[in-house]
């Protein structure tokens, strides 16, 4: 691979040992990935602030003392604890907690917009079409290459800081037009529309995505025209669960797929296939059993809660309250958050027995605080990692499905997909 | 072809030296969530090697999967010495190599990964003694 001037220089450690190490690392990347040209981004999305080990804190202190800036704006993704409310999971409690916590604000120190989110895309400001930027969590990879059209692939700890430091990513995979093409085309049109109405239809077609798609980039057609970026959300986040799907197209509706023929770049379809109810009530009892057990809580915001939702979540909410015996947390942004506040929302979910988290996730350990037995979530990727990570017996439902158990104490499910 | 005296040019991907007993995994593998970085120990349940350690071994492994949190998990193992003494794998993993490479430079370490062609993977088996050298051969050893 030719270097340009600039990136020799900063290979040569020219400016800087932080700077050098980032580039080394981006090289052998280059080198892995068989690119051969680097190219600049715009944007980066670091996952490498949550914690997994001391080697998380040694890596970002080594490039602090070694005087590293970023290139890039460079916004956080979730933290193992959160920064606002220390209760959640609590740092003086053990020295990963803590850990957790200095590496958090080491991220900070280094440069980076603290976000503390995985649905980056729900803020204002965020990338377009066409921009070659850094994505790491999984969903949020989905989302961007997906349903903006930004450009990036599936960036590790350490590699995501690396480009961050640079500026510069090998020009590889989804990075490249020819990458982007659907190979897979899912046919969702014989599935009556008032079950492509609901939300929990979305999660359970992003987790059978990910089961069958294997390496190849799919393409749906027969989504509702009016489907939005919540809907588009759940699909990223439960593909990238059950499977690894970095980029999908929707027909008609996201970016690079105004017509099949387009989102195919003129190649035929390796295969189609036709989903049916059955194929949803399967997905739907592979993200959990409703056992004879009693519910113990609910579980919303996997990935971050956005402002529509909690908009949705209220209405449905309608004054009522969560039954006292129940634990109800809800994941979300600082951002979202403020913007909640602001309609007076926060309180009045507060007040109805919800706990409204934000910086963190409630899905991996240690767990968060009576959050064990049977839950439910409205979250396809909640619902896939809670279980080998915590004591719990998942049970996946749509918002409103989510609401009336809460509120009666015991699990409501609609008629569909019961079976 | 004798096996035991066979060697392979492999393609390196971190260069280093090696040597040690190999464990094959006959799935691939999260090193987040599916692997415990304090001790070594691979904990997804429905993984073919579940409870095994990778310590000290050279790790065959067709890719890792899933989650962003790999490389962590992989520097992590390297960096308290619980981590495997090389890796072999079926594909050109990113993740894998670049965790490695981190914990090589902080920790001062040699660990090596190299990427055979399937037809090699499946010629090693588990507790085979291997040499990886630095020139990203690799070899079945005698001893």
């Amino acid at each position: 691979m030719q270097l340009n001037a600039l990136d020799q220089d900063r290979l040569d450690g020219k400016l800087g040992k932080a700077m050098q190490f980032a580039m080394e690392t981006i090289v052998a990347a280059a080198h892995i990935d068989q690119a051969d040209a680097l190219i600049d981004i715009s944007f980066a999305h670091i996952d490498a602030c949550f914690y997994n080990g001391r080697a998380h804190l040694d890596f970002v202190n080594y490039m602090l003392e070694h005087g590293a800036t970023l290139a890039v704006p460079s916004w956080t993704n979730n933290g193992l604890v959160s920064l606002n409310d220390l209760s959640v999971r609590d740092p003086l409690a053990s020295r990963e907690m803590h850990e957790a916590r200095e590496l958090m604000r080491a991220y900070v120190r280094l440069g980076c917009n603290p976000v503390w989110t995985c649905a980056p895309y729900q803020l204002p400001d965020r990338p377009g079409l066409g921009a070659h930027i850094v994505g790491s969590e999984s969903n949020a990879v989905s989302f961007y290459n997906s349903v903006i059209g930004a450009r990036t692939n599936k960036y590790g700890d350490y590699l995501d800081v690396c480009a961050a430091i640079t500026g510069r990513v090998p020009f590889s995979k989804l990075h490249r037009d020819e990458a982007r093409a659907a190979e897979l085309l899912y046919d969702v049109s014989a599935i009556p529309k008032q079950i492509r109405a609901n939300d929990l239809f979305y999660h359970l077609l992003g987790h059978i995505i990910g089961r069958r798609s294997a390496h190849l980039v799919p393409a749906i057609v027969g989504l509702a025209a009016d489907c939005n970026e919540d809907d588009l959300k759940a699909i990223s986040a439960a593909g990238s669960s059950s499977g690894s799907v970095p980029l999908f197209h929707a027909i008609g509706i996201t970016p690079e797929a105004a017509t099949l023929e387009i989102s195919f770049q003129g190649r035929q379809s390796l295969r189609c296939i036709e989903l049916t109810v059955n194929d949803l009530c399967q997905a739907r009892n592979e993200l959990g059993q409703n056992t004879d057990q009693a519910l113990a809580g609910i579980a919303l915001g996997t990935p971050h809660f956005s402002y529509t939702e909690f908009e949705h979540l209220v209405e449905l909410l309608a004054g009522r309250s969560i039954r006292p015996e129940l634990v109800f947390y809800l994941t979300t942004s600082r951002h979202v958050l403020q913007q909640v506040e602001l309609q007076g929302w926060a309180e009045s979910l507060q007040q109805a027995g919800i706990r409204i988290i934000t910086d963190t996730c409630t899905y991996f350990s240690p767990v968060v605080c009576g959050l064990q037995g049977k839950i439910m979530t409205n979250s396809a990727k909640w619902a896939y990692y809670a279980p080998g990570m915590l004591p719990v017996d998942p049970l996946i439902g749509s918002l409103q499905e989510c609401v009336e158990s809460a509120v009666s104490g015991e699990v409501v499910l609609d008629q569909w997909v019961v079976e | 072809m004798n096996r035991q005296s066979s060697s392979i040019e492999a393609r390196i991907l971190i260069a280093g030296f090696a040597r040690g007993s190999a464990l094959v995994l006959d799935d691939s593998l999260s090193f987040w969530g599916g692997f415990d970085p304090s001790n070594g120990e691979i904990i997804d349940v429905h993984h073919p090697q579940y409870q095994q350690l990778v310590g000290g071994r050279i790790l065959c492994i067709s890719e890792s999967r899933g989650s962003a949190g790999t490389p962590g998990g992989i520097a992590e193992t390297l960096r308290n010495g619980s981590g495997p003494a090389a890796f072999i794998l079926g594909e050109r993993d990113v993740n894998i190599s670049v965790g490695t490479l981190v914990a090589n430079r902080l920790y001062d370490l040699e660990v090596p990964v190299i990427e055979v062609s399937l037809s090699v993977m499946k010629q090693i088996s588990s507790g085979d003694q291997l040499i990886i050298d630095r020139r990203g051969v690799m070899l079945f050893d005698a001893e």
